[in-house]
């Protein structure tokens, strides 16, 4: 717990509110301020005072200093001489319509060549882009149509291959079956002719029976 | 002669006595206050911003202030020269009274010159200076009521200070005790 409270504070803070300088003091210091302040004033008077002095003490200062003066003198001369003053307002609205006829034309001149050039080259760039994209994709399709064909040769040759195979295939049997047909009707001759040979054997045998028969 | 020279002249004429007890208020010398005196006018004269300050009065005191806490922070203690003072509030005439009202003095200032700037000015104006919070506010830009907390918060931050400057005492005081 703190063991100043506030009122002993506003009571040491009313203490030094009533601390007061000696009217003496108070004179000497507000005289010393006084001449502090002149003699500070008299000093920055003084070297100001010399810099000018010493500025107009040098040649090139008094040239310079001549010069000012004459252009001085001659710029009042010549606004003197002047026939009249110039109207700002009349020689803005001169100028603005001299401008304005001169310079309306050429600018809209430049500036619907400066469209059309932009057209022309944004149209030329995409002329030749587009050429571009033709190109490629002409060479794309022409390389997909290449391997396409490429393919189906190959495709179309295996197709033939088997095709001369099952030609081959059916040939092959056509003619077995030919051999054997052949073979089964020269067989058939054979037994047709053993049979006939039979026959005519028992004709022959039984003509001459039947001969022999009539004869007796 | 400039006017602004002029314009100091007349300040120091209209506002000296003034600001030579305020500053002899917050370093308790007359000889250290008259330094500051000088001090505050020469700046004043070398001043650049002055052509946009409406209040020179209130500058003035402003910047005389700062300067006195400048001081006191430049310096330790400095013992105060009793002869110097005034306590007309003071019933003990005697030097231990004295002595002691003086410590109290001293150790007030050094706790008021480590609040911040704000707090500081509005503080001494209004318990040192007996300024009204108007003419502080005016003085400070702020209004009568922002002062007014001002003032509040800084006394309840010194109550801080000296309460614990009391509450602890030095290890280099209990050695000396």
């Amino acid at each position: 717990m703190s063991k100043i409270d506030e009122n002993e504070i506003r009571t040491r803070l009313k203490r030094l509110s009533q601390v007061e300088p000696t009217r003496q003091a108070a004179d000497r210091a507000i005289q010393r301020t006084r001449r502090t302040l002149m003699n500070e004033q008299e000093q920055r008077e003084s070297t100001a005072a010399r810099i000018r002095k010493a500025i107009l003490k040098g040649t090139v200062a008094k040239l310079a200093a001549a010069a000012v003066i004459l252009i001085g003198l001659g710029y009042v001369a010549g606004r003197l001489s002047a026939p009249r003053p110039l109207d700002v307002d009349e020689l803005q609205a001169a100028l603005e319509s001299s401008l304005k006829s001169s310079l309306e034309p050429a600018l809209r001149r430049e500036l619907l060549e400066q469209v059309g050039e932009r057209q022309e080259s944004a149209f030329a760039a995409n002329l030749t882009a587009l050429k571009e994209e033709l190109q490629q994709q002409f060479g794309r399709d022409l390389t997909e149509f290449a391997q396409t064909l490429a393919t189906s040769r190959t495709l179309t040759d295996q197709r033939f291959r088997e095709l001369i195979q099952l030609i081959e295939a059916a040939r092959r049997q056509d003619r077995l079956h030919i051999e054997a047909a052949l073979e089964k009707i020269e067989l058939n001759r054979w037994h047709d002719k053993a049979r006939l040979g039979n026959g005519l054997v028992t004709l022959a045998a039984r003509t001459n029976e039947l001969r022999r028969t009539e004869q007796n | 002669m400039r006017s602004r020279d002029k314009e100091l002249l007349e300040l120091l004429d209209k506002s000296g006595a003034n600001l030579y007890a305020l500053l002899t208020r917050l370093t308790l010398r007359e000889d250290v206050a008259e330094e500051l005196m000088q001090e505050l006018f020469i700046k004043l004269s070398h001043s650049r911003g002055r052509a946009r300050v409406a209040n020179w009065d209130a500058y003035a005191r402003r910047a005389a202030i700062n300067l006195a806490f400048d001081w006191r922070r430049s310096r330790k203690r400095v013992a105060l020269r009793l002869e110097q003072v005034r306590e007309p509030a003071s019933n003990d005439d005697s030097p231990l009274g004295k002595l002691i009202h003086s410590e109290e003095l001293q150790e007030t200032l050094d706790a008021v010159g480590r609040l911040n700037r704000s707090s500081r000015e509005a503080l001494v104006m209004r318990y040192i200076q007996q300024e009204s919070y108007d003419n502080i506010a005016e003085q400070l830009g702020k209004t009568p009521h922002q002062v007014r907390a001002l003032c509040s918060r800084a006394v309840i931050h010194l109550r801080d200070v000296l309460g614990s400057n009391h509450r602890k005492p030095s290890e280099k005081e209990m050695h000396n005790v």
